[in-house]
């Protein structure tokens, strides 16, 4: 038999299907930008972000420098806000863009423009994906990011009022508008599937439980993320920031194939909770191991993680970008060794 | 009319069900009862954020709660701010608040300098996404007693280990206390980079803060 490529690997692992792949899939879905690859393929941000080709040169460093097994754009959550019209900080070489103004004042303002994936950055992400596609895609998988629907309506409404919204608007107003966005997700998606993209990641920090109540998520965020699963068509992984364990018993009823937890939620807890029913991935925190910790603090937390199931070895969030390069490696050298035969 | 005692459950309980409307209204009321202002401020609204931040610990209230009630209180501290003498036995003690550089996450922020504003702190916010080097510049402009920095992204909290660094280098050091705060920052990591304290919450943030500056206060004198 010969060996599984990473592409299939990745398929396998974040659909929970990673006991008929031949080892764990070191795929990371999140933020994998770090300064010492920027240096390495000499693409640092914030050109990168913006300039197609040093977009390539930093997407393929996941795999080129690190050993990870996939590539992801696009590196920040910027993109819908971007185009819906806010301003951009675009930060510096260790520090990601971020959203500085919204432009919506209320619930009824907000309007997605027909053309929007013809918008701000969304032609160079699934150009930057397909020419990914083109060149590795029959080993590795691409994976198409996008911010979730809360996170973009924290961005366009201003995150303060949003969160006032939900308890001083009707809740189905509130739904209504995060609905809206889940649209421009799913359109998003769709082109990037054409394209060659085979996994999507929503990535949703701002529906942290350390800002919602699990009977929002279940109410109101659970049937938007069910929309754009069902809607989606591929393997989706979900990524909420900060102590999600409340929401694990919710996870399921979103129809996602893989739930990627932050370092506070135990993954055997999770495991245990909902294992069976969906994928739970990460298990490297960025921050005691990947940033401050070393190769050795890396590989005793990756194992640990493994031990208690994980389904694909990555970090626990995004990766801080002055996480050193050999940390980051220790994760891909731990994957690499556990065989499952 | 309402009684003093009326006006101020009516106060506490509008803050906690974070009814602006109704928190006003009792302020209008206690203005017209003759009512203290800066008791019903700093006293009650405080009782009713401790209120509010039990039940967000106990998981009762989460941030959408905890934000509507701190409206309502700023919303009555609006109407009450003229009537307010403060405190002129002792000066307020100086707290510069801000989210370092490159983060622009600030509800836990705003919620501390709500809290640390009913408290009676003389409280100076930064905003978020300030230069690390604007923290200490200010700590010297003002003569502050405390530096609270907050980050909610685990990609920008090294920049609080390095406004430490930056006290340290002006040598001022010893002369204000530091708290930190922000989702994924934990007490282990916080004493780890050299802070003060990190309270757990918005409430518990004015408990440590007292504390802090009684501490400082014997150790370093005056500025």
């Amino acid at each position: 038999m010969g060996e599984m490529t990473p592409r299939k690997r990745a398929l396998l692992c974040v659909t929970g299907n990673k006991r008929k792949a031949d080892r764990i899939s070191c795929l990371d879905t999140l933020t994998t930008c770090t300064v010492d690859q920027m240096n390495a393929v000499k693409a640092p941000f914030p050109e990168a972000n913006r300039d197609p080709e040093l977009a390539f040169r930093l997407a393929a460093a996941a795999w080129e420098v690190v050993g990870l097994e996939g590539f992801k754009m696009p590196f920040d959550l910027c993109v819908e806000a971007e185009a819906l019209g806010c301003k951009i900080n675009w930060g510096r070489i260790d520090r990601h863009p971020s959203v500085e103004t919204h432009v919506f004042n209320d619930l009824k303002d907000l309007k997605i423009p027909e053309d929007i994936m013809d918008r701000g950055r969304f032609p160079l992400k699934h150009d930057v994906e397909l020419r990914l596609m083109k060149e590795y895609g029959d080993y590795l998988p691409v994976v198409n990011q996008v911010t979730g629907p809360f996170t973009i309506a924290g961005h366009v409404f201003g995150i303060e009022r949003f969160c006032i919204w939900t308890k001083k608007r009707p809740l189905e107003e509130v739904k209504e508008a995060l609905m809206t966005i889940s649209e421009m997700n799913i359109a998003d998606c769709k082109k990037a599937l054409k394209s060659g993209s085979e996994i999507v990641c929503i990535a949703d920090p701002s529906a942290t439980s350390d800002i919602l109540s699990p009977v929002f998520f279940r109410d109101v965020m659970v049937p938007v993320y069910r929309n754009m699963a069902t809607k989606i068509g591929a393997p989706i992984v979900l990524h909420i920031c900060g102590n999600t364990t409340a929401y694990l018993p919710y996870l399921p009823d979103t129809g996602v194939d893989a739930f990627s937890v932050d370092a506070q939620v135990d993954i055997g807890f999770a495991k245990a909770v909902v294992g069976n029913k969906i994928a739970i991935v990460g298990g490297v925190p960025t921050i005691t191991a990947l940033l401050f910790g070393t190769p050795q603090k890396v590989r005793e937390a990756a194992i640990d993680a493994i031990k208690k199931g994980v389904d694909v070895l990555m970090p626990s969030c995004g990766i801080p970008p002055r996480a050193p390069l050999e940390n980051f490696k220790a994760l891909v050298e731990v994957a690499r060794c556990m065989v499952y035969q | 009319m309402a009684t003093k005692e009326e006006i101020v459950n009516g106060f506490i309980k509008a803050i906690v069900d974070g009814d602006e409307a109704a928190s006003v209204m009792w302020a209008k009321q206690g203005i017209d009862a003759k009512v203290d202002a800066y008791e019903l401020v700093t006293k009650h609204g405080g009782d009713a954020m401790s209120i509010v931040n039990s039940k967000y610990e106990k998981k009762e209230f989460f941030v959408p709660e905890v934000l509507c009630s701190a409206n309502a209180l700023n919303a009555a501290v609006d109407v009450l701010a003229p009537y307010m003498k403060a405190d002129k036995a002792s000066e307020p003690a100086t707290v510069i608040l801000g989210v370092v550089e490159g983060d622009i996450h600030d509800i836990g922020k705003n919620l501390v300098k709500i809290m640390l504003s009913a408290a009676g702190f003389r409280v100076v916010d930064l905003g978020k996404d300030v230069p690390l080097m604007q923290f200490v510049d200010k700590t010297k402009e003002l003569k502050a007693d405390v530096v609270g920095m907050s980050a909610l992204m685990s990609t920008t909290m090294p920049s609080m280990k390095k406004v430490i660094q930056l006290l340290q280098e002006a040598g001022i050091r010893d002369k204000v206390k530091v708290i930190v705060g922000g989702g994924p920052v934990t007490k282990e990591w916080a004493l780890s980079i050299g802070a003060d304290d990190r309270p757990h919450d918005a409430s518990s943030a004015v408990g440590a803060t007292k504390e802090l500056v009684a501490k400082l206060k014997a150790e370093r004198g005056a500025w």
